[in-house]
């Protein structure tokens, strides 16, 4: 499945791509993300509780950023599986500034297999799209919340997992939808 | 096909459910258990508790109060088609039960389940859109009424929280010289909406649009109202080539849905034909 | 009075028992400590397995056994492939797969457990490592230099290569006027049959001789007696097989898979009872599916409509694996790939083609309707390219009459046949001179209908034992008991046919009783001699004759018996009302009990003549029978949507003799249904990564009463004599007429516009974008 689209987020490339390398960022902006961890540079093993409406799951896999080049774009490569089968999903991000705000860009390739792909081929489409665009809105309201301090290097490790999605994030959306939205954004970043 | 283990709760009254909802997390209401049991079968959902509301009878009825029809959510697809207050004062509800699965899953399913459920395939949500119907939902801290438009947040998505109970659907009977219809194209292997089109509409003696709603189901990923059909229509003295003109903006600023069924474009051509069909019939109805 | 029952309208013996749900399927046998299977199937479409680890499942408290490929390495052999062709790659598969899996769905760990649910819930703790490799949907990609190869070994995907052709197919196109080319696409379907697939096996050790005894959902249950006694390393006799009621089979049930091994496996390693029914989901994504064929087609024409010449090439896709017969079915599209036209010279090339998705095999037709899917959409084409009506197309090619019997470019002999009357007759009863006018009239005022014909005839009656992989004989034994009632023990083991009232027919017409005497067992090898099973319409022209010849074989002891009683010469004795008479002389009679019980009794036996009154009879039949008809599609397209809508349908069928016009009807009605399902509906949908998309009822359409039109049902008779019934078979004639005649209606319906052609399944999308580019420029087109 090939999935692009366009995000614009509040502040330039340089605050938005701190914000969106910085593992601790990801993990609360990343949707049912119940934990983070690095394993190496640029890699992480992640926990993410996804899924929409009744419809949940829970998936474990990493999350490994590639080709950075700073401030102007790098390669997501999204990886997990559980009981609903798996995700797979590769995507080049690209931020090019557009009057003090930061358009992103993305484009890639997307599978899911097991159950989710054999019954539930209508909504995948849609739901990985849902699912980014609420990983980009909670996103935009995190950098909002975020003092510009956290323009920190995104080398800086967060120790093991990070804490439960963040009270604001619930504010964004429904708390209970976002519960279970969260898994197929595996498929995207 | 074999879920896996839960809890099942069967609570006799609404604040009894409302109070085991707020009471266990990862708790899921069971209506008629037409959208939540193939999920659980499929293992997509597994919820630790089940709280069954098909046993409390004040969730149960169709009556007409203050110029109002009120429909309790747990009231199923069958008893709304063969509802004679319906049918007489507001058919679109009695015409779109029928187009919904068949004769077992409309004696199980319930309109408030597939509210809630929200899958974006759905045939109530459409017609709901169309009576411009108010959802009331409850919790234990309380309640609070939606409009339709505002219930539906996207796919499978709702306004509803996790420790809410939608308890009632209220319908505004609709004046004189109102007609509806609905359209629908089957997806033909699971008999949902490929696209689903409810109209309800009011015109004065001189044939003036006074009032019309179209709700439009299986083409987005969360079924709305067609604003521009509408507002092309109202305070205009309606031809079928006007209808046909408004109908041409069905499927304006939509994200349609797409999959191995209908395109996008199928899709999106499927809503503004379907349309101006609806509005044809429902005017002719008048 | 005289019973004459053959030929009637006689409701069916079973179906009291199916409508009032008290038949009893492989899931309704209940066995104490009965213990279940659940499979782990793969979620990817090609991958390496680096790794299943089952501890975790192993711990679950009610399980007792995880067993995945390393542990039936080296104790259960491949599954056999029985259909093979010359110089094929036969890769080896295993009950569960190790190392690779190829398609999505294949089984890699089976869990036991005392719970049904437990063993489901165990699948979730089970962590396979997989490392996906690239994949292959595509058979026209498969075939691509460089495409990810599911054997490595081989360095191609190409399993096998196989050629039939007659008479001198380049002369043929040298002589031609013209040539018309289509490109054909038979989308992957799946059978579907209601009941899916369920094994029950139990092992009773008794000392030195244990039984092994399994129930199966099948078409072939003695098969399956041979192949599990062969793979377990058993002694056929210890082995018992049931195929209690079977619910639909459409020839997914003609195979021998996996779980039909391994189940007995398991219940004689664990000593306890094992059960497995297939879900759904499993159903759609391992049991097999049907078609899936490329056709690249050449018809060398005359000016005149008259083909000279047809080549095709074929791609089969034979999915991952052979299943028993894989490689079989595309050789039946050659075979019959002259249909009921006098083709000289033809030629056609089969590739088998390796891509990763679940095995294709025998699906109701099982390679004919394909054959006529390609000639009944290339007489359209030759029409429209001539500008021919193309019922005058059909008949020019025609073989005639009295050219009976007939021997093809294929080297085929047709029995017998009268295509002409079929088509005629159905002509006749949709009044088509009259549609094409107003077909005419209304395509002037924008609407769109169209008129679709397809003539077909089909091989059926698996067949002479040389031409079939397992034996084309059938068998059949007629035992009257001691009160003169009689059991009927047939080898044809029927899924759904209704053999237990058409058989009782045959042998009550012939003994003079009524159905209520008769009752007919299958599908239970400790109980019917061995048998082939029903599959290729063969259940009532074979299964049919070995009971008739068993019949008569029994019919000449009881007369003997009465000839002796009344003590008159045995010759003339008629069998009627229950008595056995004179036919000269009606009032010195006996009653059929009293010579049973003579028999047994054996008081007082006849001179040469052993007590008992029972015969058996092994029929292998001379050659196949070729039913053939006429089925017309009126159809009306929404130019605006695209949708179809069924005016009319006509079907005229001939299958010779009618034993029973309802079970014809039946057949005929469900044949309809699942060829016009592929025609408008059905289709397996794979994704470009192997996944299944049409994996539940909810993406997979299978066509419900609603999508169907009233069914105008005529016959024409002409009987074969290949066997004494004069019966040809009716099953597959629906499915096999029904696809094309509706394919060809929607071709027609915008033929007008140029459209030449559209692949299955006709969806409205597919219409109403084709009429979109049509309807402007107008040209012929193919949309894919
Ligand atoms: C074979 C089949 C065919 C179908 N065809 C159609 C069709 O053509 N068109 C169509 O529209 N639908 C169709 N349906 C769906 C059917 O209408 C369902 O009944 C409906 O969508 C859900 O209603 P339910 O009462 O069964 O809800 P359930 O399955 O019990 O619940 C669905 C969801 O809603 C929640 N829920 C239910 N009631 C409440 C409540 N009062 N308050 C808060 N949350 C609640 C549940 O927790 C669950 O998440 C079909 C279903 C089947 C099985």
């Amino acid at each position: 499945m090939r999935i692009e689209g366009n995000h614009t987020l509040k502040g330039k490339p340089e605050k938005v791509w701190n914000t969106l390398t910085d593992p601790e960022i990801l993990a609360k902006c990343l949707p049912g993300c119940e934990k983070l961890e690095k394993t190496e540079e640029d890699t992480y093993k992640a926990t993410l509780n996804m899924g929409i409406g009744s419809i949940k799951g829970t998936y474990t896999g990493q999350v490994k950023l590639v080709d950075k080049q700073p401030y102007s774009s790098f390669k997501m490569i999204v990886e997990g599986k559980g009981g609903p089968g798996f995700v797979k999903g590769e995507g080049i991000l690209n931020l090019q500034e557009q009057n003090d705000h930061t358009l992103i860009t993305y484009q890639g390739d997307a599978q899911v297999g097991g159950t989710i792909a054999s019954v539930g081929q209508r909504m995948i489409q849609a739901s990985a799209k849902m699912i980014i665009g609420q990983f980009f809105t909670a996103l935009d309201m995190l950098q909002e919340q975020q003092p510009p301090s956290s323009e920190t290097s995104s080398g800086g490790a967060p120790s093991g997992s990070s804490s439960p999605p963040p009270n604001f994030f619930f504010k964004v959306t429904l708390r209970y939808l976002w519960n279970e939205l969260k898994k197929i954004l595996r498929i995207k970043n | 096909m074999i879920p896996a283990a839960f809890e099942y709760l069967v609570p006799t009254t609404l604040d009894e459910a409302l109070s085991a909802l707020s009471t266990h997390t990862d708790a899921k209401i069971l209506a008629g258990g037409h959208s939540l049991i193939p999920a659980m079968k499929l293992r997509l959902a597994s919820p630790k508790y089940l709280i069954d509301i098909s046993r409390i009878s004040d969730l149960n009825y169709v009556r007409e109060s203050g110029g109002q029809i009120l429909i309790g959510a747990g009231t199923t697809h069958y008893q709304i088609e063969s509802s004679t207050l319906l049918k007489e004062k507001c058919p679109l509800l009695t015409e779109t039960a029928p187009y919904i699965g068949d004769v077992q899953v409309r004696n199980r399913g319930t309109l408030g389940g597939s509210l809630a459920h929200a899958d974006p395939a759905a045939d109530w949500p459409a017609a709901i859109l169309a009576v411009g119907a108010e959802i009331n939902v409850r919790s234990s801290r309380g309640e609070r009424t939606l409009k339709a438009e505002d219930f539906f947040v996207d796919m499978m998505t709702t306004a509803l929280q996790p420790n809410e109970i939608l308890t009632e659907i209220r319908i505004p009977i609709p004046p004189q010289r109102t007609g509806s219809a609905y359209e629908k194209v089957k997806q033909p292997a699971s008999g949902f909406a490929l696209v689903g089109v409810a109209v309800q509409i009011t015109l004065d003696t001189n044939r003036t649009c006074q009032r019309v709603q179209v709700g439009i189901t299986g083409l987005a990923p969360k079924p709305f109202r067609a604003i521009g059909v509408e507002n092309m229509l109202k305070g205009k003295v309606i031809n079928d080539q006007l209808l046909a003109q408004a109908a041409e903006k069905a499927a304006d600023g939509v994200d349609p849905l797409s999959d191995i069924h209908a395109s996008a474009e199928y899709r999106s051509h499927l809503a503004r034909v379907h349309t101006k069909r609806a509005l044809q019939r429902a005017v002719s109805r008048i | 009075m005289a019973t004459k029952l053959i030929g009637e309208r006689i409701k069916r013996k079973e179906d009291p028992r199916l409508i009032t749900g008290t038949a009893s399927y492989v899931d309704d046998i209940k066995l104490p400590n009965v213990h279940h299977v659940a499979f782990l199937r793969s979620i990817y479409g090609h991958a390496k397995i680096n790794k299943i680890d089952v501890s975790e499942a192993r711990k679950l408290p009610g399980v007792v056994a995880v067993l995945t490929h390393d542990d039936i390495k080296g104790v259960l052999k491949p599954m056999p492939c029985v259909g093979g062709v010359p110089d094929m790659h036969t890769p080896e598969h295993y009950p569960l797969s190790g190392g690779k899996v190829r398609f999505v769905g294949e089984a890699i760990a089976a869990v036991v457990a005392n719970d049904r649910y437990v063993a489901r819930d165990a699948l979730d703790l089970i962590n396979v490592d997989y490392e996906p490799l690239p994949v292959v949907v595509d058979m026209e990609k498969a075939l691509e230099k460089g495409a990810p190869l599911l054997y490595e070994e081989y360095g191609e995907n190409r399993g096998f290569t196989w050629k039939i052709s007659g008479g001198d197919i380049d002369k043929a196109f040298q002589e031609a006027d013209r040539v018309v080319k289509l490109r054909l696409v038979n989308q992957r379907v799946a059978p579907i049959p209601l009941e899916t697939r369920a094994v029950l096996a139990q092992y009773q050790d008794r000392g030195v001789e244990g039984e092994l005894t399994v129930w199966t959902s099948t078409q072939i249950p003695h098969g399956i007696r041979t192949s599990i006694a062969g793979m377990l390393n058993l002694p056929e006799h210890r082995v018992r097989v049931i195929a209690p009621e079977v619910g639909g089979g459409f020839g997914c049930k003609v195979d021998f898979y996996g779980e039909e091994v391994l189940i007995p496996y398991l219940a004689m390693k664990l000593k306890v009872p094992v059960k497995w029914v297939e879900g759904r989901r499993e159903n759609i994504q391992a049991t097999d599916h049907g078609r899936d064929q490329i056709n690249y087609i050449e018809a060398a024409v005359k000016n005149d409509g008259t083909v000279v010449g047809l080549r095709v090439k074929v791609l089969a896709d034979m999915g991952a694996y052979y299943q028993l017969l894989s490689p079989v079915i595309p050789t039946l599209t050659g075979l019959m790939m002259c249909g009921p036209y006098k083709i000289s010279n033809v030629s056609m090339e089969v590739l088998g083609v390796f891509t990763n998705k679940m095995a294709t095999d025998a699906y109701r037709g099982a390679g004919r309707p394909e054959a006529t899917y390609l000639l009944e959409r290339t007489m359209d084409a030759i029409a429209a390219e001539l500008n021919l009506d193309p019922v005058e197309v059909r008949m020019k090619n025609f073989i005639q009459p009295n050219e009976f019997p007939y021997k093809t470019a294929t080297g085929l002999v047709y029995d017998s046949g009268n295509y002409q009357a079929a088509l005629q007759k159905a002509l006749d009863h949709v009044g088509y001179t009259k549609l094409r006018e107003e077909q005419k009239k209304l395509r002037e005022q924008g609407q769109y209908v169209g008129i679709g014909i397809s003539s077909y005839v089909e091989i059926c009656a698996f067949g002479p034992s040389a031409a079939t992989a397992t034996g084309g004989w059938e068998s059949a034994t007629v035992r009257i008991e001691p009160t003169g009632k009689v059991t009927v023990l047939t080898g044809s083991s029927p899924h759904g046919q209704g053999q237990e009232t058409t058989f009782a027919q045959i042998v009550a017409d012939g003994l003079g009783l009524t159905m209520e005497d008769i009752t007919v067992q299958h599908g239970d090898t400790a109980v019917v001699q061995y048998g082939i099973g029903t599959f290729g319409s063969r259940a009532t022209a074979v299964g049919g004759t070995a009971v008739y010849l068993a019949l008569q074989k029994v019919k000449e002891k009881a007369t003997k018996f009465a000839a002796h009683m009344l003590k008159v010469d045995s010759k003339g004795l008629v069998f009627r009302d229950g008595k056995i008479f004179p036919e000269n002389n009606p009032e010195k009679s006996v009653t059929l009990t009293e010579v049973a019980l003579a028999a047994y009794l054996a008081k007082d036996l006849p001179p040469d003549t052993e007590p008992g009154l029972v015969a058996t009879a092994f029929y292998e039949p001379k050659n196949f029978t070729f039913p053939f008809g006429t089925h017309i599609a009126v159809v009306d397209i929404d130019p605006e949507t695209g949708q179809i809508k069924f005016r009319r349908y006509v079907a005229v069928d001939d299958c010779g003799n009618i034993i029973n016009m309802l079970t014809v009807h039946g057949q005929v009605h469900g044949g309809i249904a699942q060829g016009l399902g592929q025609a408008l509906y059905e289709e397996v949908v794979y994704d470009e990564n192997g996944q299944l998309l049409t994996g539940s009822f909810m993406d997979y359409c299978i066509p419900k009463a609603h999508h169907l039109p009233k069914f105008e049902l005529d016959y024409t008779v002409t009987p074969t004599n290949v066997n004494p019934l004069g019966v040809k078979g009716v099953g597959e004639a629906g499915t096999i007429g029904s696809t094309p005649a509706v394919v060809n209606a929607v071709i027609d319906a915008l033929a007008h516009l140029g459209v030449r052609n559209i692949d299955m399944p006709l969806k409205p999308e597919k219409i109403w974008k084709t009429i979109k580019e049509h309807a402007p420029k107008k040209g012929p087109i193919i949309v894919a």
